[in-house]
């Protein structure tokens, strides 16, 4: 009898290795083979990942107080890389908009007029949105969002590449943390030799979409010191009636 | 003592309802029929989510259990352990193994939803898809209490399995194995 119940924890224990390693085997063949937006890095880390979100509080957009862009003072800003690129976005016009995706929904065109032209120089973009101290990024409200549109800041869209292709702010670049290239596209945008003290704006889909956080640890890893979370997102620049665009190119 | 019998619901041939629903339960039958649907429904849980690694790995992490680390690796390895699992019960092969596993998946689930719920942090499952349905913190905690009901029911059938592979080995009995003459009658 005794024989016979060890023999059948032999075999439990067998057959559960069997399944482990098949399990481990398929999944690891099968995430070679996949495409790059399907595939995973074995080996990553989610800062907070056990970290329960606060449901009711999100924290007050940390809009800088200043009313008026001052004078330049490139003495406060942080020491400038080597061939600084000027983000050459286009800026936004007023009330003109390209169709979203489908899926999108739609302007509200009371909402439009809200967008002013207000475009500023770099110096005066880093005295507005000065790079915050002690954390990685700030959240921005939607007007400051415009005026980092209009400047021609950097916006990094942080949702998954099929979604960026239906449809992104004008502009972004696709740094999807979900997908396996996240690391090699965050090191283009470091080789490219941008300023990484320049506001760059990280969006996903509004709500309680994390993505943009999670990036933004990532992307001050790599060393830009001047992230912007635009927490309401893709929803709310399309709600607004801001520039958009489909496909894979920015 | 025969009225004692009666009392207890014996039949005719003296077999007490007890016995006679015990037999049902763990009859062949009966046991291939659940093991099945079982299997089944973890093949069809486990395949969008081995279409797309990425997203289930988003809802692996809103659960908010695992350590960062181990998030993707679990996400790749989970389902296809599920959908072996599965296999295994529908073709079947290692049942009580399978079954041993399934349950303790599904307990697993329906801790990580309880703790969820306790801490009021409204998640989507993700069992059957991984993608964001873009439900309200409203729908997600029903879905929430309804999927720990959905879990319970199917830890019965997992019961049932092992409690008739059990039965069955310590009568001595064969293994229900599907005869493939009437692999009709079975499905």
């Amino acid at each position: 009898m005794e024989t016979m119940e060890s023999t059948n924890w032999r075999r439990f224990f067998l057959e559960t290795a069997a399944l482990v390693v098949s399990a481990v085997l398929c999944a690891l063949v099968a995430n070679l083979m996949a495409s790059r937006e399907r595939k995973l890095a074995l080996v990553t880390d989610y800062p907070n990942a056990q970290k329960v979100p606060e449901r009711s509080a999100a924290p007050p957009p940390l809009s800088p107080v200043v009313a008026e862009a001052p004078a330049a003072s490139p003495a406060a800003a942080a020491p400038v890389t080597a061939a600084p690129a000027s983000p050459t976005f286009p800026p936004i016009e007023k009330g003109t908009s390209v169709p979203a995706s489908s899926a999108a929904p739609a302007p509200d065109p009371a909402a439009k007029v809200k967008i002013i032209e207000n475009r500023l120089s770099e110096d005066e973009l880093l005295a507005r949105f000065p790079p915050p101290a002690g954390k990685p990024y700030r959240e921005a409200t939607p007007e400051d969002v415009t005026t980092l549109f209009q400047s021609g800041a950097l916006f990094i869209d942080a949702r998954r590449t099929k979604v960026y292709q239906e449809g992104h702010i004008a502009g972004a670049r696709s740094v999807s943390v979900w997908e396996s290239d996240v690391a090699e596209r965050i090191l283009d945008l470091v080789n490219e030799g941008r300023r990484q003290d320049l506001p760059v704006v990280i969006y996903c889909s509004g709500g309680e979409c994390e993505d943009s956080h999670m990036l933004s640890e990532k992307l001050f890893g790599a060393g830009f010191t001047n992230l912007v979370i635009y927490k309401d997102g893709w929803p709310d620049w399309v709600k607004r009636g801001g520039k958009t665009a489909r496909g894979l190119t920015p | 003592m025969a009225g004692l019998g009666e009392a207890r619901g014996k039949d005719r041939a003296g077999i007490d309802a007890v016995t006679r629903l015990a037999s049902f339960l763990t009859h062949p039958w009966l046991t291939v029929r659940v093991q099945i649907g079982l299997g089944l429904i973890f093949i069809i849980a486990a395949l969008p989510k081995i279409v797309d690694p990425p997203s289930f790995a988003h809802m692996v992490l809103n659960y908010r259990i695992l350590p960062g680390s181990l998030v993707n690796l679990s996400a790749l390895v989970l389902p296809w352990f599920e959908l072996l699992a599965g296999l295994a019960l529908v073709l079947g092969i290692f049942r009580r193994t399978a079954s041993v596993w399934i349950g303790v998946l599904l307990c697993v689930f329906m801790g990580a939803i309880a703790l969820n719920l306790f801490w009021d942090n409204p998640i989507e499952c993700g069992c059957f898809d991984p993608k964001d349905a873009g439900k309200s913190v409203e729908e997600r905690f029903f879905d929430m209490k309804a999927l720990l009901l959905r879990d319970a029911g199917m830890l019965l059938m997992v019961a049932q399995s092992l409690w008739a592979e059990r039965s069955r080995r310590v009568a001595g009995a064969p293994s229900p194995v599907v005869d493939p003459s009437k692999v009709g009658d079975l499905v």
